[in-house]
């Protein structure tokens, strides 16, 4: 073989090298794409970013002296036809104490209907430190033509938000509740 | 001239096909280029008349033609699409990267001509889509898709249940692959076959601005890709992605999509400082200065480019720390860019400088992308972008930096190898008068929208209070003008494509330096038949 078709032959195996990493990097890129659902998902569950709260199966935490005011929030998307709203519009809480409160839920319709509800602590920054313990929005819920169903929430702010200095400023945080009508053929 | 290499003489026989097997199966890099370049020159006719239709419109307060208001909304969403997918990129990529990157490196074709062949074709194919959904039913009985370039769900989903949007996706993901095969092209082409002795560190500009483009574009365009079939999926299969009743989020379609459209406007910008930087060392007679600083300045911008998205979404609700995360990221693009242009300025000092035209267009680029670069700074401040976001300011922003950035550029481009691509030379007089009425027009054109956006007049609105009649009267005007200076460039094609004017193989001189210069104009089909050697 002359030098000039090695290295043609050379160059053609670069070439062929080059478009194969390129390959794999545009469909790990579009893998990541879709990557992005769970991951940002994730994301927001381990951190608290975005106003996510924790999911806690304990509290070990002591009651401290610090009150801090937790307000009631809900919502309704349209085209659900149920009424939902807290049974108390707000209630002091100490940190690191465990509380219940209720929502009051009546489905008006005149057909059974499953909702299902997403959640959201603001300020944002204060959702890593607010745990619940049992919740009406882990699970769908189910009501008959003009049930209606009180709602619990079993929660804590954990102890940790008194040594973080960026929350010393934190009065009053808002728990958001909106029911979403769950879609029988998805 | 007589070429330094014998091959490249064209003296046998060039090997041209009859006219359908040479253009439409084409696999010429130079035959390529030149259909994205008149490509290009078309979807900037339909894109620009659609704005033209907008100004219209915005001349006066109340309705002058739009008496159905979605229209106007699919016209403005149209408009950008169509300047950014159909305009912009394929003038600066596949126009001058198909044509200029084997010339300046040595090659004598891309990597895979094939592939080029199939990275043009798609483009026909995904512009029609998008035509096509100007005529069927997007949003109830109203035609066509009025979400914006952007397409944020839910308005992309459930507001839009008609077909016309599923068309622009189909386009969209034709279109995007069309690019990706394109810098996959390009990257190979630069990696793998520069000529002997053409090291990275000896490549011209224009080639590392195509490289880091190509590179923008492959790690961008999947992550659209990924997004656009999410939205296809939310509206045909019943998913939840971006639905928060399916315990989806609407968020992270923007966030999906500003992680591809950020890079996207330096995918935009990067050849552009490309060809201005090969614009100003020829006319100023001075080699660039700072040539390493340049290319790797290239690099930041694109590596910085790709962590600082959010940028575009302060107003959703983000965490104070993470938008002071991107405001210190954004802002340290500046440092870059700024390299750049005081590297421009220092290729000029003290250089013997021609006002040619290019030279005119590259001068003008960088006065007006400094404009555009500073309110980009202003707006980089998420307490002043809460003000400013969705207003019109925003929109003089980045027709600041894309309207006279980009689109400088390709002129700048155009002017500087008219004579290399089509063996012509241009009439000096009719290059004069479109470059000052298209520099006055533009400028009338969206230097007021600074003060329509400052006194918070909204965007994508068919309709304004009286109080912005004036601003608005005079960035019409400023349209007209525009209108005429680009009735002035098809002149000037006319003109010299009649008079066929022939140009000389390096009629720039001394100070034009590159590889292409050695070859005649137009360069012969093949050409570097026997590699250059690069001392």
């Amino acid at each position: 073989m002359t030098d000039a078709q090695n290295k043609a032959d050379q160059q053609s195996r670069n070439i062929s090298r080059t478009i194969g990493i390129l390959a794999v990097v545009t469909f790990a890129m579009l893998g990541l794409g879709f990557a992005s659902k769970p991951l940002y998902d994730t994301f927001c569950r381990v951190t608290g970013y975005g106003g996510t709260t924790r999911v806690a199966d304990t509290n070990e935490n002591l009651v401290s002296d610090r009150v801090i005011e937790v307000r009631f929030d809900s919502n309704v998307t349209n085209g659900l036809p149920w009424t939902f709203k807290p049974n108390q519009l707000s209630m002091d809480v100490q940190v690191g104490a465990n509380n219940l409160t209720f929502y009051k839920v009546t489905n008006l319709a005149n057909y059974p209907v499953i909702a299902t509800s997403n959640y959201n602590l603001t300020p944002i920054k204060a959702a890593p430190y607010f745990s619940k313990l049992e919740c009406f929005c882990f699970t769908e819920q189910r009501l008959e033509p003009g049930e209606s169903a009180e709602l619990p929430v079993v929660f804590f702010i954990d102890n940790q938000i008194l040594d973080d200095p960026r929350l010393d400023d934190i009065k009053t945080v808002t728990l958001s509740y909106t029911f979403f009508p769950v879609d029988e053929k998805a | 001239m007589a070429s330094l290499y014998p091959a490249a003489d064209g003296h046998h026989d060039d090997g041209k096909p009859a006219f359908f097997r040479r253009w439409f199966y084409s696999t010429n890099h130079k035959d390529i280029g030149t259909m994205y370049l008149w490509f290009g020159m078309l979807s900037g006719l339909i894109g620009g008349g659609l704005s033209f239709m907008m100004r219209l419109e915005l001349g006066e307060p109340g309705i002058q033609f739009f008496t159905n208001y979605h229209t106007y909304n699919v016209f403005v969403s149209m408009h950008g699409l169509i300047m950014i997918f159909f305009m912009v990129m394929p003038a600066l990529i596949g126009g001058f990267g198909n044509w200029f990157v084997p010339l300046m490196i040595g090659a004598p074709d891309m990597a895979f001509p094939r592939m080029n062949n199939l990275s043009f074709w798609l483009l026909p194919v995904a512009l029609v889509l998008l035509m096509t959904s100007f005529f069927v039913p997007g949003a109830g009985a109203d035609n066509g898709f009025g979400g914006g370039w952007v397409m944020y769900p839910p308005l992309s989903t459930t507001g839009h249940s008609g077909p016309a949007f599923d068309l622009i996706i189909m386009g969209l993901l034709a279109a995007g692959f069309s690019s990706i095969f394109g810098a996959i092209n390009f990257i190979t082409t630069i990696l793998n076959m520069r000529a002997p002795g053409m090291t990275m560190h000896k490549m011209p500009l224009f080639a590392w601005s195509v490289l880091v483009t190509a590179f923008l574009l492959l790690l961008a365009l999947p992550v659209l890709a990924a997004a656009l079939f999410m939205l296809f999926f939310d509206r045909n299969a019943g998913t939840g992605f971006f639905n928060p009743a399916m315990g989806g989020d609407p968020e992270m379609f923007q966030h999906l999509f500003w992680f591809f459209g950020h890079p996207e406007v330096y995918i935009m910008i990067l050849p552009a400082f490309g060809i201005i930087s090969h614009v100003v060392s020829t006319f100023s007679r001075k080699p660039i200065f700072g040539y390493l600083g340049m290319a790797y300045a290239m690099v930041s911008i694109g590596v910085v480019g790709f962590v600082v998205w959010a940028h575009h979404m302060y107003t959703v609700g983000m965490d104070v720390d993470l938008k002071l995360y991107f405001m210190v990221a954004t802002l340290v693009i500046a440092v870059p860019t700024g390299i750049k242009i005081f590297s421009w300025l220092a290729t000029m000092w003290g250089g013997s400088i021609t006002f040619a035209i290019p030279m005119l267009w590259a001068i003008a680029f960088i006065f007006l992308f400094v404009i555009g670069g500073v309110t980009g700074v202003v707006l980089a401040m998420p307490a002043v972008d809460v003000v400013l976001h969705d207003t019109y300011y925003v929109v003089a922003h980045f027709h600041y930096v894309l309207s006279m950035g980009a689109v400088f550029g390709i002129f700048c481009g155009f002017y500087y190898w008219f004579g290399k691509i089509f063996g012509v030379m241009y009439n000096k007089v009719l290059a004069h008068i479109h470059f000052w009425l298209f520099f006055i027009g533009v400028n009338l054109i969206f230097f007021p929208q600074h003060f329509l956006g400052l006194n918070g007049m909204p965007r994508r609105y068919v309709d304004y209070p009286v109080e912005f009649t004036f601003f608005n009267q005079l960035s019409t005007f400023g349209a007209l003008v525009t209108l005429a200076g680009t009735a002035a460039f098809f002149i000037m094609l006319i003109e010299a494509f009649i008079i066929r004017r022939p140009a000389e193989d390096n009629y720039w001189g001394e100070g034009a330096t590159t590889l292409e210069w050695t070859l005649p104009s137009p360069p012969p089909y093949h050409q570097f038949n026997t590699l250059p050697r690069i001392k």
